[in-house]
Protein backbone atom coordinates (compact mmCIF):
# COMPACT_ATOMS: atom_id res chain seq x y z
CA UNK A 1 0.00 0.00 0.00
CA UNK A 2 1.28 3.75 -1.07
CA UNK A 3 2.22 5.70 1.80
CA UNK A 4 -0.16 8.59 1.59
CA UNK A 5 0.23 12.23 3.36
CA UNK A 6 -3.68 12.93 4.02
CA UNK A 7 -3.38 15.87 6.84
CA UNK A 8 -0.33 17.53 5.85
CA UNK A 9 0.91 18.16 1.96
CA UNK A 10 4.94 19.29 1.32
CA UNK A 11 4.09 22.47 1.35
CA UNK A 12 2.37 23.14 4.72
CA UNK A 13 4.96 20.75 6.45
CA UNK A 14 7.88 23.23 5.31
CA UNK A 15 5.57 26.38 6.37
CA UNK A 16 5.11 24.99 10.00
CA UNK A 17 9.23 24.20 10.04
CA UNK A 18 9.79 27.29 8.80
CA UNK A 19 7.67 28.87 11.36
CA UNK A 20 9.48 26.60 14.58
CA UNK A 21 12.38 28.72 12.97
CA UNK A 22 11.21 31.94 13.53
CA UNK A 23 9.96 30.71 16.93
CA UNK A 24 12.77 29.57 17.93
CA UNK A 25 14.81 32.30 16.97
CA UNK A 26 12.65 35.28 19.06
CA UNK A 27 11.96 33.07 21.95
CA UNK A 28 16.02 33.30 22.58
CA UNK A 29 15.83 37.25 21.83
CA UNK A 30 13.34 37.54 24.53
CA UNK A 31 14.58 34.90 26.74
CA UNK A 32 18.28 36.85 26.68
CA UNK A 33 16.96 40.00 28.00
CA UNK A 34 14.23 38.20 30.54
CA UNK A 35 16.62 35.72 32.06
CA UNK A 36 19.69 38.17 32.59
CA UNK A 37 16.83 41.22 33.54
CA UNK A 38 14.78 39.57 35.78
CA UNK A 39 17.53 39.11 38.47
CA UNK A 40 17.68 43.06 39.00
CA UNK A 41 13.90 43.41 38.19
CA UNK A 42 12.98 44.01 41.56
CA UNK A 43 16.29 46.34 42.04
CA UNK A 44 14.96 48.41 39.35
CA UNK A 45 12.00 49.62 40.92
CA UNK A 46 13.31 50.61 44.33
CA UNK A 47 15.89 52.57 42.03
CA UNK A 48 14.92 56.78 41.67
CA UNK A 49 16.41 56.48 38.12
CA UNK A 50 14.54 53.53 36.68
CA UNK A 51 11.44 54.56 37.93
CA UNK A 52 11.79 58.77 36.43
CA UNK A 53 12.33 57.12 32.80
CA UNK A 54 9.48 54.40 33.27
CA UNK A 55 7.39 57.70 34.42
CA UNK A 56 8.76 59.91 31.38
CA UNK A 57 8.76 57.41 29.34
CA UNK A 58 4.84 56.80 29.41
CA UNK A 59 4.19 60.07 29.69
CA UNK A 60 5.47 61.25 26.38
CA UNK A 61 4.75 58.08 24.55
CA UNK A 62 0.70 58.51 26.06
CA UNK A 63 0.88 62.39 25.04
CA UNK A 64 2.81 61.17 21.57
CA UNK A 65 0.24 58.54 20.60
CA UNK A 66 -2.60 60.82 21.51
CA UNK A 67 -1.39 63.75 18.99
CA UNK A 68 -0.16 61.25 16.18
CA UNK A 69 -3.90 59.82 16.16
CA UNK A 70 -5.31 63.11 16.52
CA UNK A 71 -3.49 64.00 13.15
CA UNK A 72 -3.23 60.29 11.73
CA UNK A 73 -7.48 59.83 11.79
CA UNK A 74 -8.71 63.17 9.52
CA UNK A 75 -5.18 62.69 7.36
CA UNK A 76 -5.61 58.82 6.53
CA UNK A 77 -9.53 59.67 5.82
CA UNK A 78 -8.56 63.02 3.59
CA UNK A 79 -6.53 60.55 1.64
CA UNK A 80 -8.54 57.39 1.83
CA UNK A 81 -12.09 59.56 1.03
CA UNK A 82 -11.65 63.06 -0.31
CA UNK A 83 -10.25 64.18 -3.93
CA UNK A 84 -7.76 67.08 -3.77
CA UNK A 85 -5.08 68.05 -5.93
CA UNK A 86 -1.56 65.83 -6.21
CA UNK A 87 -2.61 63.77 -3.50
CA UNK A 88 -0.29 61.11 -4.69
CA UNK A 89 2.39 63.39 -4.17
CA UNK A 90 1.07 64.23 -1.09
CA UNK A 91 0.67 60.60 0.16
CA UNK A 92 4.64 60.42 -0.78
CA UNK A 93 5.79 63.32 0.94
CA UNK A 94 3.73 62.01 4.31
CA UNK A 95 4.93 58.41 3.99
CA UNK A 96 8.26 59.53 3.24
CA UNK A 97 10.28 59.99 7.07
CA UNK A 98 9.18 56.11 7.13
CA UNK A 99 12.13 54.98 4.79
CA UNK A 100 14.23 57.21 6.42
CA UNK A 101 16.78 56.60 9.53
CA UNK A 102 15.67 57.97 12.82
CA UNK A 103 18.89 59.40 13.56
CA UNK A 104 18.54 61.22 10.17
CA UNK A 105 14.54 62.73 11.10
CA UNK A 106 15.89 63.37 14.41
CA UNK A 107 18.80 66.01 12.97
CA UNK A 108 15.88 67.38 10.99
CA UNK A 109 13.83 68.31 14.02
CA UNK A 110 17.30 69.42 16.08
CA UNK A 111 17.51 71.65 12.81
CA UNK A 112 13.97 73.26 12.91
CA UNK A 113 14.35 73.67 17.02
CA UNK A 114 17.50 74.66 16.60
CA UNK A 115 16.55 77.66 14.13
CA UNK A 116 15.03 81.34 14.75
CA UNK A 117 11.66 79.40 14.82
CA UNK A 118 12.90 76.63 18.22
CA UNK A 119 14.01 80.21 19.68
CA UNK A 120 10.73 82.07 19.32
CA UNK A 121 9.51 78.97 20.71
CA UNK A 122 11.44 78.55 23.54
CA UNK A 123 10.78 82.13 24.55
CA UNK A 124 7.69 81.87 23.69
CA UNK A 125 7.98 79.18 27.04
CA UNK A 126 8.02 75.90 24.73
CA UNK A 127 11.55 74.80 25.02
CA UNK A 128 12.16 71.37 22.71
CA UNK A 129 15.74 70.79 22.23
CA UNK A 130 16.66 69.12 25.69
CA UNK A 131 13.40 68.95 26.79
CA UNK A 132 10.73 66.31 27.34
CA UNK A 133 8.44 68.31 24.91
CA UNK A 134 11.14 67.52 22.44
CA UNK A 135 10.89 63.89 23.45
CA UNK A 136 7.23 63.87 22.63
CA UNK A 137 8.04 65.69 19.14
CA UNK A 138 10.78 62.95 18.46
CA UNK A 139 8.24 60.17 19.23
CA UNK A 140 5.52 61.95 17.12
CA UNK A 141 7.61 62.41 14.25
CA UNK A 142 8.56 58.99 14.11
CA UNK A 143 5.48 57.30 14.71
CA UNK A 144 3.11 59.76 12.49
CA UNK A 145 3.96 58.37 8.79
CA UNK A 146 3.36 54.47 10.56
CA UNK A 147 -0.03 55.62 12.18
CA UNK A 148 -0.93 57.06 9.02
CA UNK A 149 -0.50 54.34 7.01
CA UNK A 150 -2.09 51.59 9.00
CA UNK A 151 -5.31 53.77 9.50
CA UNK A 152 -5.33 54.48 6.05
CA UNK A 153 -5.15 50.91 5.08
CA UNK A 154 -7.67 50.36 8.25
CA UNK A 155 -9.89 52.67 6.30
CA UNK A 156 -9.17 51.25 2.64
CA UNK A 157 -10.68 47.90 4.23
CA UNK A 158 -14.09 49.19 4.82
CA UNK A 159 -16.62 48.80 2.09
CA UNK A 160 -17.41 52.28 0.71
CA UNK A 161 -20.63 51.37 -0.52
CA UNK A 162 -21.61 50.82 3.07
CA UNK A 163 -20.54 54.63 3.50
CA UNK A 164 -22.45 55.34 0.33
CA UNK A 165 -25.45 53.22 1.86
CA UNK A 166 -25.72 55.20 4.73
CA UNK A 167 -25.61 58.63 2.86
CA UNK A 168 -28.32 57.25 0.60
CA UNK A 169 -29.92 56.67 4.40
CA UNK A 170 -29.98 60.52 5.29
CA UNK A 171 -26.46 60.55 7.57
CA UNK A 172 -24.20 63.63 5.96
CA UNK A 173 -20.44 62.82 5.41
CA UNK A 174 -19.92 63.02 9.19
CA UNK A 175 -22.39 60.86 10.45
CA UNK A 176 -21.30 58.46 7.98
CA UNK A 177 -17.78 58.42 9.33
CA UNK A 178 -18.83 58.53 12.85
CA UNK A 179 -21.41 55.41 12.74
CA UNK A 180 -19.61 53.85 9.38
CA UNK A 181 -16.45 54.07 8.95
CA UNK A 182 -14.85 54.62 12.18
CA UNK A 183 -16.71 51.26 13.86
CA UNK A 184 -15.59 49.16 11.34
CA UNK A 185 -12.06 50.08 10.96
CA UNK A 186 -11.81 50.19 15.14
CA UNK A 187 -9.42 47.22 15.18
CA UNK A 188 -7.26 48.78 12.74
CA UNK A 189 -7.24 51.82 14.69
CA UNK A 190 -7.35 50.13 17.86
CA UNK A 191 -4.04 48.04 16.85
CA UNK A 192 -2.13 51.39 15.53
CA UNK A 193 -2.76 52.70 18.83
CA UNK A 194 -1.32 50.01 20.60
CA UNK A 195 1.65 49.56 17.87
CA UNK A 196 2.22 53.82 18.06
CA UNK A 197 2.35 53.73 21.86
CA UNK A 198 4.85 50.51 21.85
CA UNK A 199 7.46 52.08 18.81
CA UNK A 200 6.89 55.48 21.02
CA UNK A 201 8.05 53.78 24.37
CA UNK A 202 10.97 51.94 22.02
CA UNK A 203 12.11 55.31 20.16
CA UNK A 204 15.41 56.16 20.68
CA UNK A 205 17.66 57.61 17.60
CA UNK A 206 15.73 60.92 17.37
CA UNK A 207 15.14 61.56 20.64
CA UNK A 208 18.74 61.21 21.05
CA UNK A 209 19.83 63.83 18.40
CA UNK A 210 17.37 66.10 19.72
CA UNK A 211 17.31 65.85 23.69
CA UNK A 212 20.10 63.95 24.19
CA UNK A 213 20.88 61.56 26.91
CA UNK A 214 20.89 63.46 30.47
CA UNK A 215 20.07 61.48 33.56
CA UNK A 216 16.93 62.10 35.47
CA UNK A 217 16.17 65.05 32.52
CA UNK A 218 15.47 63.29 29.64
CA UNK A 219 16.54 59.74 30.56
CA UNK A 220 13.55 57.45 28.79
CA UNK A 221 13.73 53.89 29.38
CA UNK A 222 15.65 52.93 26.14
CA UNK A 223 17.85 56.22 27.01
CA UNK A 224 18.41 54.66 30.49
CA UNK A 225 19.72 51.25 28.94
CA UNK A 226 21.84 53.58 26.84
CA UNK A 227 23.13 54.96 29.48
CA UNK A 228 23.54 52.08 31.99
CA UNK A 229 25.17 49.94 29.38
CA UNK A 230 28.12 52.86 28.10
CA UNK A 231 28.88 53.06 32.12
CA UNK A 232 29.24 49.67 32.38
CA UNK A 233 25.82 48.97 34.59
CA UNK A 234 24.41 45.80 33.00
CA UNK A 235 22.68 45.15 35.63
CA UNK A 236 20.13 48.45 35.20
CA UNK A 237 20.11 48.17 31.36
CA UNK A 238 19.07 44.52 31.25
CA UNK A 239 16.28 45.58 34.43
CA UNK A 240 15.06 48.95 31.92
CA UNK A 241 14.78 46.47 28.70
CA UNK A 242 12.67 43.84 30.56
CA UNK A 243 10.47 46.52 31.53
CA UNK A 244 10.06 47.80 28.08
CA UNK A 245 9.56 43.39 27.05
CA UNK A 246 6.86 43.08 29.54
CA UNK A 247 4.84 46.33 28.53
CA UNK A 248 5.28 44.81 25.10
CA UNK A 249 4.00 41.58 26.14
CA UNK A 250 1.06 43.72 27.68
CA UNK A 251 0.48 45.48 24.56
CA UNK A 252 0.25 42.69 21.99
CA UNK A 253 -1.70 40.91 24.56
CA UNK A 254 -4.32 43.61 24.75
CA UNK A 255 -3.98 44.33 21.00
CA UNK A 256 -4.96 40.63 20.29
CA UNK A 257 -8.06 40.80 23.02
CA UNK A 258 -9.53 43.33 21.38
CA UNK A 259 -8.68 41.91 18.02
CA UNK A 260 -11.00 39.28 19.51
CA UNK A 261 -13.21 41.24 21.54
CA UNK A 262 -14.55 43.42 18.28
CA UNK A 263 -14.92 40.05 15.87
CA UNK A 264 -18.15 40.00 14.36
CA UNK A 265 -20.81 37.22 14.48
CA UNK A 266 -20.57 34.92 11.69
CA UNK A 267 -22.25 31.88 10.11
CA UNK A 268 -18.43 30.84 9.28
CA UNK A 269 -17.47 30.68 12.94
CA UNK A 270 -18.31 27.07 12.83
CA UNK A 271 -16.95 26.13 9.68
CA UNK A 272 -14.06 24.06 9.68
CA UNK A 273 -10.81 24.45 7.51
CA UNK A 274 -11.53 22.66 4.39
CA UNK B 1 -46.38 59.05 -20.81
CA UNK B 2 -46.55 60.03 -17.06
CA UNK B 3 -44.47 62.26 -15.53
CA UNK B 4 -40.82 61.04 -15.46
CA UNK B 5 -39.04 60.57 -12.40
CA UNK B 6 -35.60 59.19 -13.70
CA UNK B 7 -34.16 60.75 -16.52
CA UNK B 8 -31.10 59.78 -17.84
CA UNK B 9 -29.43 61.85 -21.00
CA UNK B 10 -26.50 60.69 -23.03
CA UNK B 11 -25.06 59.32 -19.71
CA UNK B 12 -21.66 57.67 -20.28
CA UNK B 13 -19.15 57.03 -17.63
CA UNK B 14 -15.78 55.03 -18.17
CA UNK B 15 -14.64 52.55 -15.53
CA UNK B 16 -11.29 51.09 -16.47
CA UNK B 17 -11.73 49.47 -19.81
CA UNK B 18 -15.42 49.29 -19.56
CA UNK B 19 -17.60 52.35 -21.03
CA UNK B 20 -21.31 52.97 -19.73
CA UNK B 21 -22.14 54.16 -23.18
CA UNK B 22 -24.33 56.91 -24.02
CA UNK B 23 -27.62 56.22 -21.94
CA UNK B 24 -31.18 57.54 -22.89
CA UNK B 25 -33.77 56.38 -20.53
CA UNK B 26 -36.57 57.90 -18.79
CA UNK B 27 -38.77 56.02 -15.97
CA UNK B 28 -42.32 56.92 -14.79
CA UNK B 29 -43.31 57.98 -11.29
CA UNK B 30 -44.35 54.61 -9.17
CA UNK B 31 -43.15 52.27 -12.61
CA UNK B 32 -41.05 49.53 -11.93
CA UNK B 33 -38.48 49.62 -14.28
CA UNK B 34 -36.34 46.15 -14.97
CA UNK B 35 -32.83 46.55 -16.24
CA UNK B 36 -31.81 43.45 -18.62
CA UNK B 37 -28.58 42.01 -19.66
CA UNK B 38 -25.50 39.35 -19.02
CA UNK B 39 -23.43 40.03 -16.18
CA UNK B 40 -20.95 42.45 -17.13
CA UNK B 41 -23.04 44.13 -19.25
CA UNK B 42 -23.10 47.53 -17.49
CA UNK B 43 -26.44 47.19 -15.34
CA UNK B 44 -24.78 47.66 -11.70
CA UNK B 45 -23.11 50.51 -13.17
CA UNK B 46 -26.25 52.38 -14.31
CA UNK B 47 -27.84 51.57 -11.10
CA UNK B 48 -24.98 53.67 -9.36
CA UNK B 49 -25.39 56.33 -12.06
CA UNK B 50 -28.83 56.89 -11.38
CA UNK B 51 -27.99 56.90 -7.81
CA UNK B 52 -25.34 59.51 -8.46
CA UNK B 53 -22.41 57.11 -7.34
CA UNK B 54 -19.66 58.58 -9.95
CA UNK B 55 -17.94 61.52 -10.32
CA UNK B 56 -17.08 62.03 -13.55
CA UNK B 57 -19.07 61.02 -16.35
CA UNK B 58 -20.89 62.90 -19.62
CA UNK B 59 -24.41 63.78 -19.97
CA UNK B 60 -27.11 63.58 -17.32
CA UNK B 61 -29.03 62.07 -14.68
CA UNK B 62 -31.94 63.81 -13.19
CA UNK B 63 -34.50 62.78 -10.34
CA UNK B 64 -37.79 64.86 -10.54
CA UNK B 65 -36.05 66.85 -13.45
CA UNK B 66 -33.33 67.85 -11.13
CA UNK B 67 -29.46 66.47 -11.54
CA UNK B 68 -28.60 63.84 -8.95
CA UNK B 69 -25.37 65.01 -8.12
CA UNK B 70 -26.45 68.78 -7.43
CA UNK B 71 -28.59 66.57 -4.23
CA UNK B 72 -26.27 65.91 -1.01
CA UNK B 73 -26.56 62.57 -1.23
CA UNK B 74 -28.14 62.33 2.17
CA UNK B 75 -31.33 64.48 0.90
CA UNK B 76 -31.99 62.10 -2.53
CA UNK B 77 -34.19 60.41 -1.28
CA UNK B 78 -33.33 57.38 -2.91
CA UNK B 79 -33.07 53.65 -1.37
CA UNK B 80 -30.46 51.28 -2.83
CA UNK B 81 -30.45 47.58 -2.53
CA UNK B 82 -27.03 46.02 -3.09
CA UNK B 83 -26.73 42.62 -4.64
CA UNK B 84 -25.16 41.25 -1.36
CA UNK B 85 -27.55 43.62 0.60
CA UNK B 86 -24.43 46.31 1.92
CA UNK B 87 -26.13 45.59 5.36
CA UNK B 88 -24.33 47.15 8.31
CA UNK B 89 -22.54 44.18 10.21
CA UNK B 90 -21.09 45.91 13.19
CA UNK B 91 -25.42 46.76 14.17
CA UNK B 92 -28.47 44.20 14.64
CA UNK B 93 -30.63 43.67 12.10
CA UNK B 94 -33.25 46.50 14.08
CA UNK B 95 -30.26 49.72 14.17
CA UNK B 96 -30.17 48.56 10.39
CA UNK B 97 -33.51 49.19 9.92
CA UNK B 98 -33.66 52.06 12.31
CA UNK B 99 -30.35 53.63 10.96
CA UNK B 100 -32.06 56.35 8.43
CA UNK B 101 -34.82 56.92 11.72
CA UNK B 102 -32.31 57.45 14.42
CA UNK B 103 -29.81 59.79 11.74
CA UNK B 104 -33.44 61.89 11.31
CA UNK B 105 -33.37 62.03 14.94
CA UNK B 106 -37.10 60.32 15.00
CA UNK B 107 -38.83 59.34 18.25
CA UNK B 108 -38.01 55.88 19.77
CA UNK B 109 -41.98 54.85 19.86
CA UNK B 110 -42.46 56.08 15.76
CA UNK B 111 -39.46 54.20 15.55
CA UNK B 112 -40.73 50.82 16.95
CA UNK B 113 -44.02 51.49 15.61
CA UNK B 114 -42.38 51.42 11.52
CA UNK B 115 -40.07 48.56 11.86
CA UNK B 116 -42.71 46.82 13.46
CA UNK B 117 -45.15 47.63 10.39
CA UNK B 118 -42.65 46.64 8.64
CA UNK B 119 -41.18 43.49 10.12
CA UNK B 120 -44.83 42.26 9.92
CA UNK B 121 -44.85 43.26 5.58
CA UNK B 122 -41.12 41.41 5.26
CA UNK B 123 -41.81 38.59 7.78
CA UNK B 124 -38.41 38.96 9.72
CA UNK B 125 -40.07 40.06 13.56
CA UNK B 126 -38.09 36.98 15.06
CA UNK B 127 -34.47 38.31 13.21
CA UNK B 128 -34.54 42.12 15.08
CA UNK B 129 -31.59 41.30 17.33
CA UNK B 130 -29.64 38.90 15.25
CA UNK B 131 -26.25 39.88 13.64
CA UNK B 132 -26.36 40.25 9.63
CA UNK B 133 -23.69 37.61 9.36
CA UNK B 134 -25.73 35.69 11.09
CA UNK B 135 -28.58 35.89 8.51
CA UNK B 136 -29.59 33.30 5.56
CA UNK B 137 -29.76 35.08 1.89
CA UNK B 138 -33.56 35.40 2.03
CA UNK B 139 -33.47 37.02 5.30
CA UNK B 140 -30.41 39.78 4.58
CA UNK B 141 -32.27 40.49 1.71
CA UNK B 142 -35.52 41.28 3.49
CA UNK B 143 -33.55 43.57 5.96
CA UNK B 144 -31.90 45.58 3.56
CA UNK B 145 -35.55 45.96 1.83
CA UNK B 146 -36.91 46.90 5.00
CA UNK B 147 -34.04 49.76 5.77
CA UNK B 148 -34.36 50.94 2.52
CA UNK B 149 -38.14 51.24 2.53
CA UNK B 150 -39.04 52.26 6.40
CA UNK B 151 -37.98 56.12 4.59
CA UNK B 152 -40.77 56.05 2.19
CA UNK B 153 -37.74 56.85 -0.39
CA UNK B 154 -39.03 58.34 -4.01
CA UNK B 155 -36.90 55.95 -5.94
CA UNK B 156 -35.68 52.44 -4.73
CA UNK B 157 -32.96 50.98 -6.20
CA UNK B 158 -32.27 47.46 -6.54
CA UNK B 159 -29.21 45.42 -7.69
CA UNK B 160 -30.37 42.14 -8.38
CA UNK B 161 -31.85 41.35 -5.20
CA UNK B 162 -33.39 37.92 -5.54
CA UNK B 163 -30.04 36.56 -7.13
CA UNK B 164 -29.21 34.22 -4.17
CA UNK B 165 -32.90 33.16 -3.71
CA UNK B 166 -34.17 29.87 -3.72
CA UNK B 167 -36.85 29.23 -5.76
CA UNK B 168 -40.06 29.64 -3.12
CA UNK B 169 -38.60 32.52 -1.51
CA UNK B 170 -38.30 34.51 -4.47
CA UNK B 171 -42.03 33.69 -5.29
CA UNK B 172 -42.54 35.13 -1.89
CA UNK B 173 -40.23 38.27 -2.27
CA UNK B 174 -41.97 38.92 -5.96
CA UNK B 175 -45.21 39.34 -3.99
CA UNK B 176 -43.62 40.87 -1.02
CA UNK B 177 -42.13 43.35 -3.51
CA UNK B 178 -45.94 43.91 -5.67
CA UNK B 179 -47.42 44.39 -2.22
CA UNK B 180 -44.40 47.16 -0.99
CA UNK B 181 -45.05 49.00 -4.18
CA UNK B 182 -48.61 49.27 -3.98
CA UNK B 183 -48.48 50.58 -0.25
CA UNK B 184 -45.39 52.95 -0.46
CA UNK B 185 -46.21 53.84 -3.94
CA UNK B 186 -42.16 54.46 -4.53
CA UNK B 187 -40.74 54.23 -8.06
CA UNK B 188 -38.75 50.77 -8.17
CA UNK B 189 -35.82 50.42 -10.39
CA UNK B 190 -33.85 46.88 -10.58
CA UNK B 191 -31.67 45.25 -12.66
CA UNK B 192 -31.50 41.33 -13.23
CA UNK B 193 -30.07 38.79 -15.70
CA UNK B 194 -33.09 36.48 -15.30
CA UNK B 195 -35.94 37.00 -17.81
CA UNK B 196 -39.11 35.55 -15.88
CA UNK B 197 -38.09 37.67 -12.82
CA UNK B 198 -38.05 41.22 -15.22
CA UNK B 199 -41.27 39.89 -16.58
CA UNK B 200 -43.16 38.82 -13.47
CA UNK B 201 -42.10 42.14 -11.97
CA UNK B 202 -42.05 45.09 -14.43
CA UNK B 203 -44.28 47.09 -16.18
CA UNK B 204 -41.02 47.96 -18.82
CA UNK B 205 -37.46 46.12 -19.48
CA UNK B 206 -34.43 48.00 -20.73
CA UNK B 207 -32.43 45.21 -22.22
CA UNK B 208 -28.39 46.02 -21.79
CA UNK B 209 -25.69 44.64 -23.88
CA UNK B 210 -22.06 45.87 -23.56
CA UNK B 211 -22.82 48.98 -21.90
CA UNK B 212 -25.28 49.83 -24.11
CA UNK B 213 -29.13 50.04 -23.52
CA UNK B 214 -29.99 48.37 -26.42
CA UNK B 215 -34.00 48.31 -26.01
CA UNK B 216 -36.96 49.52 -23.95
CA UNK B 217 -39.56 47.25 -24.37
CA UNK B 218 -42.90 46.33 -22.14
CA UNK B 219 -42.63 43.53 -20.36
CA UNK B 220 -45.43 41.86 -22.05
CA UNK B 221 -43.26 42.27 -25.09
CA UNK B 222 -39.75 41.41 -24.03
CA UNK B 223 -39.48 38.63 -26.56
CA UNK B 224 -40.76 40.65 -29.94
CA UNK B 225 -38.48 40.04 -32.53
CA UNK B 226 -36.49 42.95 -33.79
CA UNK B 227 -33.65 43.70 -35.88
CA UNK B 228 -30.83 43.93 -33.35
CA UNK B 229 -29.01 40.58 -33.55
CA UNK B 230 -27.17 40.99 -30.26
CA UNK B 231 -30.49 41.25 -28.87
CA UNK B 232 -31.91 38.70 -30.88
CA UNK B 233 -29.06 36.66 -29.60
CA UNK B 234 -29.60 37.52 -25.71
CA UNK B 235 -33.08 37.09 -25.92
CA UNK B 236 -32.17 33.08 -27.25
CA UNK B 237 -34.12 34.16 -30.73
CA UNK B 238 -32.07 33.64 -33.99
CA UNK B 239 -35.17 33.94 -36.56
CA UNK B 240 -38.85 35.73 -36.56
CA UNK B 241 -40.78 33.76 -34.19
CA UNK B 242 -38.99 31.10 -32.60
CA UNK B 243 -37.22 31.76 -28.79
CA UNK B 244 -34.64 29.09 -27.37
CA UNK B 245 -35.88 28.33 -23.96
Amino acid sequence: MRWKISTFDFFEILTIIITFIVIIFTTALILAIVLKGIPYLGAAFYSEEVRFSIRLSLYTASIATLICMLLAIPTAYALTRTVFPFKKACQMIIELPLSMPYLVLGLSLLIIFSSDFGKALKELGFKVVFDKNGIIIAQTVVNLPFAIRFIRTAFEEVDERLEFISGSLGATKWERFITITLPLARNGIFSTIILTWSRALGEFGATLMLVGATRMKTETLTTSIYLNLATGDTGASMASATVILIISLLSLFLTNWIGRKNKQESRMKDVNRW
Amino acid sequence: MVNAMVEINNYSVQLGKFKLNQINLNIGEKEIFAVLGRTGSGKTVLLESVAGFYRKFSGKVMIQGIPVIDVPLEKRNIGFVYQDFGLFPHMTVFDNITYGLKIRKMDKGVQKERVDKMAEILSIGHILKQYPGTLSGGERQRTALARALILNPQLLLMDEPFSSLDPATKENMYEQINKIHDIFGCTILFVTHDFNEAQRMADRIGIMVNGELKAVRKSTDLFEWCQDEEINQFLGRNYEGSVHE
